[in-house]
C-alpha cells in the first residue's frame, strides 16, 4: 500500500508536468501572457473531446435542457387540461395513441386529438406533463447544486484558509453534524420544520413574505449537499495555501480577504464546479424521491417524481404508460449528468482517466 | 494492537460532540415550525384554544425549551424516546421502532449482500479485463445501477413480474419472518433486487478503480517477476488491497441504502421504519419523527466509527499517523 501511494504521486506528478509542458499545437501561443492557462484549458478540452461517452452525456443534457426550455412550444397541450376519451367520455388513464377530446362546459367538443403517450388518471396529456415536469425537475436539480455549491464552498474556503483555527473547527464540526444523515431523511426532517406547501411568514423588516413550495424544496435538499462541497473546497484550499505565491502575496502586504477572494478561490473553483456536476444527478434523484413520497412538489404542478407517485395506484390495474415514461425520463436525465460529470472530472484530473 | 484500542477510544470520543449537536438540531428544529407544533398537528380538525392549551400542558410544551430538551435527551440516553403524539395512538416510540426495525434491517442486510455479491466481482472483472468487452459490459451495468431511480425500478418489477407474469409474491403483502420463512423471503426478493442493484453500481465502480490502482502497483510487478501465478496475484494481493477503500464506500453507502429503503418500502408497501417516518410526517407526529431521525443518526455515527476502525486496523498508516 505504501508503495502504491508513492507510485500514484509519481504518476500524478509526471502527468502534471506533461500537462504543463508545451504541446506542438500550442507552441505558437508561447509568447502570449496567458500561455500557461490557455494550454491547461486546451489540454482539458483535448482530454474531454476524446471521451465519447462524456460527449454523449453532454449532448443528452443539452437536448433535455432545450426540451425543458421550449416546453410551451413543444408540448401539444397544456399540462393541466383534462381530456376525455371519445368512447365513453370518462376521465380515465387512456392508452398511448388513444383519440381524446376536450369539451367545454356545455359538453361541446372543443378539440379532438391523439394522446401519443396516453393520459393520466384525470385525463391530462402525459407527453405535455413530461415536458413541463422535466422543467420543474431540472430547475430543482440545478438550483440545489448551485445553492449548496455557493454556500458550501464559501464555508469550506474560509475553513481551509484559517486552517486549524477556531473558525475552521466551528465550521467543519457543523458540517460533521449534517454529514451523517441520509439525504432524504434529512430533507424530510427539515420539511417537518418548514412545512409542505406555500407558507407566508411575517418577518420584522420585510413584512409578509410568501415562500413558494418549490423554493422550500430547493433549500431543504441544498442543506444535504452543503457539507460535501465544504469538504472538497476546504481540501482544495488547504493544498492551494501551500503554494509559494501565497507567501509572495503576503510579503507584498496583500490582505487575507484579497488573497482568499482573488487568488485562492479563483484557483480552486474549477475542481468544486466539476464536483458539482457529479452531484446534479444525485440531487435530482433526491428531489424526485421526495416528490414520489408525496412530500415534494405538490399537485397540480407537474414534476416527474410526482407523476410516478400518482401512477402507483394504477400499477396493478395495468396502466403501465403512466409509470414507465416519467421514470424513463428521470433515468435518462441522471445518466446524462453522470456521463457528463465523469468526463469533466477525467479531463481535469488525468488520474481518473478511463473510469466511467 | 494497543494502538488500535487507542484509536477506537479516540474515534468514539470524537463522536460525542457530533451526537450532541445532532440531538440538539433534531430536537430544536421541530420547535421552529411556524405556528407551533400543536396548532399544526390539530389543523385538520377544529380545536378550541383551551383544547390546544390542554394538549400543550399534557405534552409539557409550556416548560422552557432547554428543560424540554434536557428531559428528552436524558430519556433518549436511557433508550427511551417518548410517546407518540398522534391522538389515536399514544404508543411508545420505542415500541413503534422495535416493531418495524426487523423488516428494514432484513431488507438492508439482504440488499447489502446482493450489492457486494454483484459489485465486487464486477469491479474485479472490469479491472482485470480493462477496456475489453467484459469491462464495457460491467461498466454499463454499473452506470445503469447508479442512474436508474430505485423506486422506479421497483415499480417496473411490479409491472413486469407482478402484473404481466402474474407472480403473486412480486406484489402481495408482506409476511413476517416468524410466520413463514420462505414466504417472507419470497416477498423480499423484488425489494432486495430493487435496492441491491442500485447500490452494487456504486461498489463496482469503486472496486474497479481501486483494483486498477492496485494492479498497477510496483509490488504486483515484483510478484510477477517472482513467478507467482496471475490468479494468486489478482485475488490474494490486488483484491485484498483494493477492498480497503471500498470498505469506506460500503460505510458511506449505508446512507444511500437508508434512502433507498424509505422509497422501496413505499413502493412495495412494506411496514418498515421508512414507511413509519413518511406516515409520521403526514400526521405531524413530532415525537416519532424525532425518535426515528435520532435512531438513524446514531446508526450512522456508529457504523462510521466501525468502518474507520476497520480501515485503521487493515491499513496501519492511518492508525500510526493518529488518523482522522
Amino acid at each position: 500500500m505504501f508503495y502504491m501511494h508513492i507510485l500514484i504521486h509519481e504518476y500524478v506528478y509526471q502527468e502534471g508536468t506533461k500537462m504543463g509542458s508545451v504541446s506542438p499545437d500550442s507552441e505558437a501561443d508561447q509568447n502570449k501572457s496567458t500561455t500557461a492557462q490557455r494550454s491547461l484549458l486546451q489540454q482539458f478540452w483535448k482530454n474531454y473531446k476524446n471521451n465519447y461517452l462524456s460527449i454523449a452525456g453532454g449532448a443528452i443534457i443539452l437536448l433535455l435542457v432545450l426540451m425543458a426550455l421550449l416546453a410551451p412550444i413543444l408540448a401539444p397541450h397544456s399540462p393541466y387540461e383534462q381530456f376525455e376519451t371519445s368512447d365513453d367520455s370518462k376521465f380515465h388513464p387512456a392508452e398511448p395513441g388513444t383519440e381524446i377530446i376536450l369539451t367545454n362546459g356545455d359538453g361541446d367538443i372543443v378539440e379532438q386529438t391523439t394522446a401519443y403517450l396516453g393520459t393520466d388518471n384525470v385525463g391530462r396529456d402525459i407527453l405535455s406533463r413530461l415536458l413541463y415536469g422535466l422543467r420543474t425537475t431540472l430547475v430543482i436539480g440545478l438550483s440545489v447544486v448551485i445553492t449548496s455549491l455557493v454556500i458550501g464552498s464559501l464555508a469550506g474556503a474560509i475553513a481551509g484558509f484559517y486552517q486549524d483555527s477556531w473558525i475552521d473547527n466551528a465550521i467543519m464540526r457543523v458540517m460533521d453534524v449534517i454529514f451523517p444523515f441520509p439525504s432524504i431523511v434529512l430533507a424530510i426532517a427539515l420539511l417537518g420544520v418548514v412545512g409542505i406547501g406555500e407558507t407566508t411568514y411575517s418577518l420584522p423588516i420585510l413584512g409578509t413574505v410568501a415562500v413558494p413550495n418549490t423554493a422550500k424544496i430547493i433549500l431543504v435538499i441544498s442543506v444535504v449537499y452543503i457539507p460535501r462541497f465544504a469538504r472538497v473546497m476546504r481540501g482544495a484550499v488547504v493544498t492551494e495555501m501551500e503554494e509559494d505565491y501565497i507567501d509572495a502575496l503576503r510579503t507584498i502586504g496583500a490582505s487575507d480577504f484579497r488573497i482568499l477572494l482573488s487568488d485562492v478561490i479563483v484557483n480552486t473553483v474549477p475542481s468544486v464546479v466539476i464536483q458539482g456536476s457529479l452531484y446534479v444527478g444525485t440531487a435530482l434523484l433526491a428531489s424526485a424521491g421526495l416528490s414520489f413520497l408525496g412530500l415534494g412538489i405538490q399537485p397540480p404542478q407537474a414534476s416527474l417524481g410526482l407523476m410516478l407517485s400518482n401512477s402507483r395506484d394504477y400499477v396493478y390495474s395495468g396502466e403501465w404508460w403512466f409509470s414507465v415514461f416519467p421514470g424513463l425520463l428521470i433515468a435518462i436525465t441522471i445518466l446524462g449528468f453522470n456521463l457528463l460529470g465523469d468526463g469533466l472530472r477525467d479531463a481535469l484530473d488525468p488520474r481518473y482517466q478511463g473510469e466511467q | 494492537m494497543l494502538s488500535v484500542y487507542k484509536y477506537i477510544i479516540k474515534r468514539s470520543l470524537l463522536a460525542i460532540p457530533t451526537l450532541l449537536g445532532v440531538s440538539m438540531i433534531i430536537f430544536g428544529m421541530l420547535y421552529l415550525a411556524p405556528g407551533g407544533p400543536v396548532e399544526v398537528m390539530m389543523s385538520s380538525q377544529p380545536a378550541s384554544a383551551e383544547q390546544i392549551q390542554d394538549i400543550r400542558q399534557q405534552l409539557n410544551l409550556d416548560e422552557p425549551i432547554y428543560v424540554q430538551y434536557g428531559d428528552w435527551a436524558w430519556d433518549a440516553l436511557h433508550g427511551e424516546l417518548g410517546r407518540s403524539w398522534s391522538i389515536t395512538q399514544g404508543t411508545a416510540v420505542n415500541d413503534l421502532i422495535i416493531q418495524r426495525i426487523p423488516l428494514t434491517a432484513e431488507l438492508a442486510l439482504l440488499s447489502m449482500i446482493l450489492a457486494i455479491a454483484i459489485g465486487i466481482p464486477a469491479g474485479i472483472i472490469g479491472a482485470v479485463y480493462q477496456d475489453q468487452i467484459a469491462d464495457h459490459a460491467a461498466r454499463v451495468v454499473a452506470l445503469s445501477g447508479i442512474s436508474i431511480p430505485d423506486f422506479w425500478l421497483g415499480i417496473m418489477l411490479i409491472v413486469v413480474f407482478g402484473v404481466q407474469f402474474q407472480i403473486s409474491w412480486a406484489s402481495g403483502s408482506w409476511i413476517p419472518l416468524s410466520e413463514s420463512v420462505t414466504g417472507n423471503l419470497k416477498h423480499l426478493i423484488f425489494p432486495v433486487i430493487t435496492l441491491g442493484t442500485a447500490y452494487s453500481g456504486l461498489i463496482a465502480r469503486m472496486m474497479r478503480s481501486e483494483m486498477l490502482d492496485a494492479l498497477n502497483g510496483g509490488y504486483i510487478r515484483t510478484a510477477q517477476a517472482m513467478g507467482i501465478s496471475n490468479r494468486t496475484i489478482v485475488f490474494r494481493d490486488a483484491a485484498k488491497n483494493a477492498f480497503i477503500p471500498v470498505l469506506t464506500v460500503i460505510g458511506i453507502g449505508l446512507a444511500r441504502l437508508m434512502n433507498g429503503a424509505l422509497l422501496t418500502e413505499t413502493v412495495f408497501n412494506l411496514p418498515g421504519i421508512g414507511q413509519l417516518l413518511v406516515t409520521s410526517i403526514a400526521r405531524r407526529d413530532y415525537r416519532v419523527i424525532q425518535g426515528i431521525v435520532l435512531f438513524v443518526a446514531v446508526i450512522f455515527i456508529v457504523s462510521n466509527i466501525i468502518v474507520d476502525v476497520l480501515y485503521a486496523y487493515l491499513d496501519p498508516r492511518i492508525r500510526l499517523s493518529g488518523g482522522d
